[in-house]
């Protein structure tokens, strides 16, 4: 498995490594959710919120410091991507009251609201999160000597040059990979038990001594900064850092119902999972429309990559509700325990 | 780790190892070889010119992505018949974002590898995410959008007048017909993002220059009903109302503008009109209504736009033209011109192209004035039609005043303009 990631960009061309990234992306977002939604048992909608966050608050960290138009700190784009995840998390963690005094479709409401004033902001502050029509220029990753773009040093691995796209899909794997221990091992420990006795019924959970409040803000904060992160790695994989003109951009609420069926068709709480969940959401329109081969112009076509994959991830949600609540990851499980027998 | 899993794994390893020879990644040399005389790299060969088209053929704007299609193929044709440009068959890649940036990203890592240019970008968040790429990669771009403030990278090749400009000659025009004075106030609904603020720098310098006020109603681009703008308006005691908002927001600004009693001209950029509109309530609304555009309307009489309507009708009888056509065809005409120009200069490498598009000047025989390119963050031209709604002509429109540059126009200064 690890050999085959990291052969990847040895024969994948640039567009099938922006499709890998940005599944990378998609998938670090719903490990996230998967972790409040399915471990923790709250519903949340603000997915994209803290992906605006984490976005604003690297491009703001990370800015030039002697840029006229934005605000900017000019720190270094590690130190920024490290900030930005704990500034995601602060704010999840701001958020976290609430889910204590609510809980499951008005929470999910709620969260919504946060998705709006994301929006919001994302109008009002121009200088923090970058004008509406161009947005501001994001500082590429890049340690010490080794940059993404430019590409420096020049590495070449097996024969192949690692120009830009190869260095962001490496360094997408590395963080997807880090985000993925850590949410095992939170899962596997004293907090995921905490959050799925928090789940499963709240007065139990505390006559068995675990805070309620606790677990559920620690679900927020580790949540939001997971899709702080996955914020930051959008605004890498754009090159840009854009609020949102209308509600159906990149941090509104289609999105947020996106990260939600990613959640249900991987299988709720299943880290895998997300990142199946990832690969048919964000990943089968993208891959749809390089496969499909446009010969000269179509006279308004019906079945474009982008309906036929609404239409499929739609299918399989009802298919996954009615037959296999619990996903792709129980239909994984399904398939495994028939080998095992 | 159990034996026989060790194994697999090496020996997998082995053969990927093996395999990686085979990468077609691992080729050293693949672009930046020259056919004949003149340097070439990626996307153009000894036979083919290949132009990507970065369109919208199922989202929000595909009745405009497929018209735009639709003029750039007619050109490639037109264009193939007489031999090619420089000895080269034109092929355009067609790909559809559905107008979603995510989708045109990856689409454009596929493109960077195989096409010279990319002749149609449709979306200003297209746009936008793909800036900082098409100007790293030289990929020299016609977007559907006229915003000045784009006019900043090289890549970006922008046909037609830009928003604010057009906005300026709108406004002029009233004045010219008495319809504005100094010292009025002028009513501007735009929506927030480069488009409406492009206008609204149109409408500021204007007024700055008139000693008028400029009221602002800035709307979001999925927002439906302007009564609240309008009645703001009113109360403000407008005498004219701009709008750079989309045709729908348009007619129901004029809609309510009638309703509210509010009998001013409404002014708007090019594309706050839809022919569709007259089919609907609004009809009624649009006597007081003037389209300031740098495109000729699709009925126009000038020559080239009447042999485009007839191939249009003859290679696509279902379908329902616009002017879209007509301005797919013109950007056509002035990417012909840049790599004519690459050609003379035995460069056609995407660094050539980019760099012979700041030595032309277009002549697109009537579809727009005559373009100029060789000024660096200035529009390529500031001449506009002025039309106006009416149901009796094909299209929709009639011109009332045909293309011409205002004075203030011509002395108002691009924020990238030197």
């Amino acid at each position: 498995m690890i050999v085959v990631l990291i052969l990847v960009p040895i024969y994948a061309t640039s567009a099938w490594l922006s499709v890998a990234t940005w599944i990378m992306v998609g998938g670090v977002g719903a490990m996230g959710l998967t972790m409040l939604l399915g471990q923790a048992g709250q519903l949340s909608l603000a997915n994209t919120f803290f992906l605006l966050v984490g976005g604003v608050s690297y491009s703001v960290f990370a800015g030039p410091t002697d840029d006229p138009t934005y605000v900017g700190f000019g720190l270094t784009p590690l130190l920024a991507l490290v900030l930005a995840v704990i500034v995601s998390g602060l704010v999840g963690a701001l958020f976290a009251p609430i889910a204590g005094r609510l809980s499951g479709i008005y929470l999910g409401v709620a969260s919504l609201s946060l998705v709006f004033l994301g929006f919001y902001l994302g109008r009002v502050l121009p200088e923090l999160a970058g004008s509406t029509s161009s947005g501001r220029a994001p500082v590429q990753f890049g340690i010490g000597s080794f940059t993404i773009s430019p590409p420096n040093p020049p590495i070449t691995l097996l024969g192949v040059p690692l120009g830009a796209d190869e260095r962001k899909y490496y360094v997408f794997v590395i963080l997807t990979a880090i985000a993925y221990v850590l949410a095992r091992g939170a899962i596997k420990g004293r907090i995921g038990r905490a959050w799925r006795a928090v789940r499963d019924n709240e007065s139990a959970a505390t006559v068995l001594g675990v805070s309620v409040m606790g677990a559920k803000s620690s679900a927020f904060v580790v949540s939001s900064m997971y899709a702080g992160l996955s914020g930051v790695m959008t605004v890498w994989w754009y090159s840009l850092m854009k609020p949102d003109e209308s509600e159906f951009g990149t941090f509104g609420v289609t999105q947020a119902i996106a990260f939600l069926a990613m959640v249900v068709i991987g299988g709720m709480g299943s880290l895998v999972g997300s990142i199946l969940g990832s690969a048919v959401v964000f990943g089968l329109p993208l891959i749809l429309t390089l496969l499909v081969k446009n010969d000269g112009v179509q006279s308004g076509t019906a079945f474009s990559p982008g309906v036929i994959t609404n239409l499929i991830y739609g299918i399989l949600i009802i298919l996954i509700i009615m037959f296999e609540p619990r996903g792709l990851a129980g239909l994984g499980h399904r398939i495994l325990a028939l080998f095992r027998k | 780790m159990r034996k026989s899993t060790r194994a697999a794994l090496v020996g997998g390893l082995a053969v990927a190892l093996g395999v990686t020879g085979c990468s077609t990644k691992a080729d050293s040399s693949s672009s930046g070889s020259g056919s004949g005389d003149v340097k070439t790299d990626i996307g153009i060969t000894a036979k083919e010119i290949n132009l990507g088209v970065l369109t919208d053929l199922s989202g929000v704007f595909k009745n405009l992505g497929l018209a735009y299609t639709a003029g750039n193929q007619l050109w490639a044709d037109d264009v193939n018949a007489k031999g090619g440009v420089c000895g080269r068959q034109v092929k355009l890649d067609v790909a559809d974002t559905a107008y979603k940036a995510d989708t045109a990203v990856t689409l454009y890592a596929s493109m960077k590898s195989k096409d010279a240019g990319i002749i149609q970008m449709v979306g200003s968040q297209i746009l936008a995410a793909l800036k900082s790429q098409i100007t790293a990669d030289n990929m020299l771009s016609i977007p559907a959008s006229w915003a000045s403030t784009n006019l900043d990278s090289d890549a970006v090749f922008m046909v037609g007048a830009t928003y604010d400009v057009e906005m300026i000659n709108g406004l002029a025009y009233l004045q010219k017909k008495g319809m504005l004075k100094d010292g009025d106030k002028i009513g501007h609904i735009y929506i927030g993002g480069e488009y409406g603020g492009g206008g609204l720098l149109g409408s500021q310098a204007y007024a700055k220059d008139h000693n008028q006020t400029v009221v602002e109603e800035k709307i979001a681009s999925t927002d439906t009903d302007m009564a609240a703008a309008v009645t703001d308006l009113k109360s403000k005691g407008v005498n004219v109302i701009a709008v750079t908002t989309t045709p729908a927001q348009m007619a129901s600004a004029a809609t309510q503008a009638q309703a509210q009693g509010l009998d001013v001209p409404i002014v708007g950029n090019n594309p706050t009109y839809d022919p569709t509109l007259l089919n609907t309530p609004a009809k009624d609304a649009l006597g007081k209504y003037y389209r300031s555009e740098s495109l000729v309307p699709f009925s126009s009489d000038v020559p080239l736009a009447k042999e485009i309507a007839k191939k249009y009708a003859t290679k696509y009888p279902n379908d329902k033209p616009n002017d879209a056509v007509d301005f797919g065809y013109a950007s056509g005409i002035a990417y012909q011109a840049v790599l004519e120009k690459a050609c003379s200069n035995k460069d056609l490498t995407r660094a050539g192209i980019v760099k012979a598009k700041s030595e032309v000047k277009v002549d697109v025989n009537g579809l727009m004035d005559k373009l100029d390119f060789s000024k660096p963050g200035q529009p390529s031209t500031r001449s506009t039609y002025i039309e106006q709604a009416d149901p009796s002509a094909v299209g929709g429109l009639r011109v009332v005043q045909d293309l011409s540059e205002s004075t203030e126009a011509k002395n108002y200064k691009t924020p990238f303009q030197k």
